[in-house]
């Protein structure tokens, strides 16, 4: 039996964790709301903003925090420009299949050019403060990983307001339930999808640097998280912003409670286990499931 | 003294025509067939095994060259890949007919290459299978050139602890190895020593190489409170292990971590909290042996820095098949010359810049590692007693 000592520090270890895959499957489930997009880039461009906070501080010293002024903007903008570029062009009855060979695509061009300019090697952030931690109940909980969390908590928080209580929220919300009756009512659904994808982006965004902080990275550390992330989603309700941060937390939760009893590798597995009960029980998900139903 | 010449002469000729005919290898030089993984997972350090081979081949060919024939390496790029090294090789023996091979670098590929060396009956010294599973495959040609295998690198850490009074040894061992030959074997060695010793072992933990997220392996170690940690570990996967045990605040006693400590980048890696933390090493720049001053010297001048492990265990390779074909006096594919060659070394004792090396009938070096240990803010040899360059360090500085 493990000790309580033990239990309540992995507790806490999978609440940080289940954060920032809430965040990141956050973005991920957008865009296949607005879109029907199976964005398998989305973990790539969460590794490329990773590497941009490590270099910007390996060359400038900055705080990895900073970049986030410079990235997120940056992202929201790649993310407009890849959906009314790109995206947009894909043929309607088509779109989720060949979304995903497209972003898959972008995927390898992200992690080849990363791996161009960075070479393979493991980089990791140097901080003043990556080994410091705080003591609560007997537990230690480390400033980088709580930075992290409250970085994916304060983001989600920010998504969840601006899609409940902004016009641009509602009709986000409109084009996420019916884009041909949200035209109808008058909603620019071209103009708010490229928005949403940009906004998506952008969590990856802050997610990347989120990570970069307590993470080792390399360019090829996106396929490691696109599994996760999927699963999350399709357990979470695809589509559905709470259900996937509550299917995040859940997962992250029960994956590092796992670890206690197994090796690392066989703890990873309870995403595919969650992933494959729920395809084969509950295929539109947890949460929100209409959409996924329909689809 | 003409006649003589003109005979020996005469039978080296001899010797040469009755190998497997050879077009890249002529009488005046001495080709060396090597594939490496430039490219790939094993980059870095297939860099570093091509930089001693090639010093190597510079220091031979500066002095007048193998039995009086220049020396010439012909490298290939395996890309890190299995079957790509097994091609090459296959390559290098049949097509190219090479007059020698050297190994490549890491146990995963060391294998498969070695096999095809085998086929051929070719004397395969290797600078980088140190892991069990090498030794274990019936290879009658392979020779491993550096001090130790992976299980042997913690033996005079484990002689250390357990000549330690009966109170102040550790009790409980923690243990966490990338899933790696080479790691878990670094790792497996000291914790079969210290558990027939009757020291527990508290936790057990096998990680995958790609993993980032320290903190449950962490938390277990930390929770366990054991008093001595061992890292099976490369680089970046010790120093992520040791960022996740200070974030929990875990002080052990003794912590030792294979390869990471020894990187140049480790003290910065780790914030600098690096006191009393120990690592294996088989290669030392100030080790006196003759041959080793000459070689860091000439390296130096070479390539503008001094030559690490990597380098080091290549530059052996060279060194140890040198010496066999030396006293073999040849130096071709011929089955009879490659015979020769194996059993030399099967029998005697070589010199070389990790000192005098000799193996047992499976290739297994029957040499040690020293013991370094971060003390004021240096990495020092502390065991072997009769190396020593600063005092062991018990109990571990908090960290």
């Amino acid at each position: 039996m493990p000790s309580a000592g033990l239990v309540f520090q992995s507790v806490l270890l999978g609440l940080l964790l289940g954060g920032l895959y809430a965040l990141l499957a956050a973005g991920l489930t957008l865009y296949f709301g607005i879109m029907r997009v199976v964005m398998i880039a989305h973990s790539a461009f969460l590794i490329l903003a990773a590497y941009l906070a490590w270099w910007a501080h390996r060359e400038t010293g900055v705080d990895p925090l900073l970049t986030l002024v410079v990235t997120v903007p940056l992202f929201f903008l790649a993310g407009v420009a890849l959906q009314r570029l790109l995206l947009s062009r894909l043929s309607p009855v088509t779109l989720t299949m060949m979304s995903v060979l497209l972003t898959f695509a972008i995927a390898l061009v992200i992690e080849g050019l990363l791996g161009y300019a960075f070479s393979g090697t493991q980089r990791r952030i140097r901080l003043g403060y990556s080994s410091t931690s705080l003591e609560l109940f007997g537990a230690r909980i480390a400033v980088v990983k709580l930075i992290g969390f409250a970085l994916a908590a304060l983001s989600l928080l920010g998504l969840y307001l601006l899609l409940k209580h902004s016009r641009f929220g509602q009709a986000l919300r409109a084009t996420i339930q019916h884009r041909e009756a949200a035209r109808l009512l008058g909603i620019d659904t071209d103009r708010v999808a490229g928005y949403g994808f940009g906004l998506g982006l952008a969590t990856a965004a802050v997610g990347g640097t989120a990570l970069s902080l307590d993470s080792t990275i390399y360019p090829s550390l996106h396929w490691h998280w696109i599994g996760p992330l999927m699963a999350i989603i399709v357990v979470g309700g695809l589509g559905s912003v709470p259900g996937a941060a509550i299917a995040a937390m859940t997962l992250g939760m029960m994956q590092s409670l796992l670890q206690i009893e197994l090796a690392a590798t066989w703890a990873q597995t309870i995403f595919y286990l969650a992933l494959f009960g729920t395809l084969a029980f509950r295929p539109q998900g947890f949460f929100g499931g209409r959409l996924a139903q329909r689809f | 003294m003409a006649t003589v010449s003109a005979l020996a002469a005469t039978f080296a000729l001899g010797g040469c025509g009755g190998g497997a005919g050879s077009e890249g290898s002529g009488d005046d030089t001495i080709t060396i067939g090597v594939s490496l993984p430039l490219t790939g997972d094993f980059a870095e350090p297939g860099k570093g095994v091509e930089r001693g081979y090639k010093a190597w081949a510079k220091i031979v060919n500066d002095k007048g060259g193998l039995l009086g024939r220049k020396v010439e390496l012909k490298i290939l790029d395996d890309q890190s890949n299995a079957d790509r090294v097994v091609s090459d090789y296959e390559q290098l023996i049949g097509k190219d007919e090479v007059d020698l091979v050297f190994g490549p670098f890491s146990t995963r590929l060391v294998v498969p290459s070695a096999r095809v060396a085998e086929e051929y009956g070719m004397l395969f010294v290797e600078p980088a299978g140190a892991a069990p599973e090498v030794f274990e495959q019936g290879f009658k040609n392979l020779f491993y050139a550096a001090p130790a295998v992976a299980n042997d690198h913690y033996n005079h850490l484990a002689e250390y602890i357990l000549a330690l009074p009966a109170d102040q040894r550790p009790k409980s061992v923690a243990y966490s190895a990338m899933d790696d030959p080479f790691a878990q074997g670094t790792a497996y060695g000291l914790k079969d020593k210290l558990e027939a010793a009757g020291i527990k072992t508290a936790v057990d933990e096998v990680y995958p190489p790609n993993t980032t997220d320290f903190g449950p392996i962490a938390a277990k170690i930390a929770d366990s409170k054991a008093d001595m940690v061992v890292g099976g570990s490369q680089y970046q996967d010790g120093v992520n292990l040791i960022v996740a045990l200070q974030q929990l605040n875990y002080q052990p006693k003794i912590a030792a971590f294979s390869t990471a400590p020894t990187s140049p980048e480790f003290a910065e890696a780790i914030g600098n909290k690096t006191e009393g933390v120990l690592a294996p090493t088989g290669y030392t720049q100030k080790a006196d042996y003759p041959s080793n001053k000459e070689f860091v010297e000439k390296y130096t001048e070479q390539f503008g820095k001094a030559p690490e492990e990597d380098e080091a265990n290549a530059y052996t390779t060279g060194q140890v098949v040198a010496a066999a074909v030396e006293a073999a006096k040849c130096a071709s594919q011929d089955e009879e010359c490659q015979a020769k060659l194996i059993e030399f070394l099967r029998g005697n004792e070589v010199e070389t810049v990790v000192g005098p090396l000799k193996w047992d009938d499976k290739g297994r070096p029957q040499s040690a590692h020293m013991i370094q240990q971060w003390v004021d803010g240096e990495i020092q040899i502390v065991l072997p007693e009769e190396q020593k360059e600063a005092d062991f360090v018990f109990p571990k500085p908090k960290w």
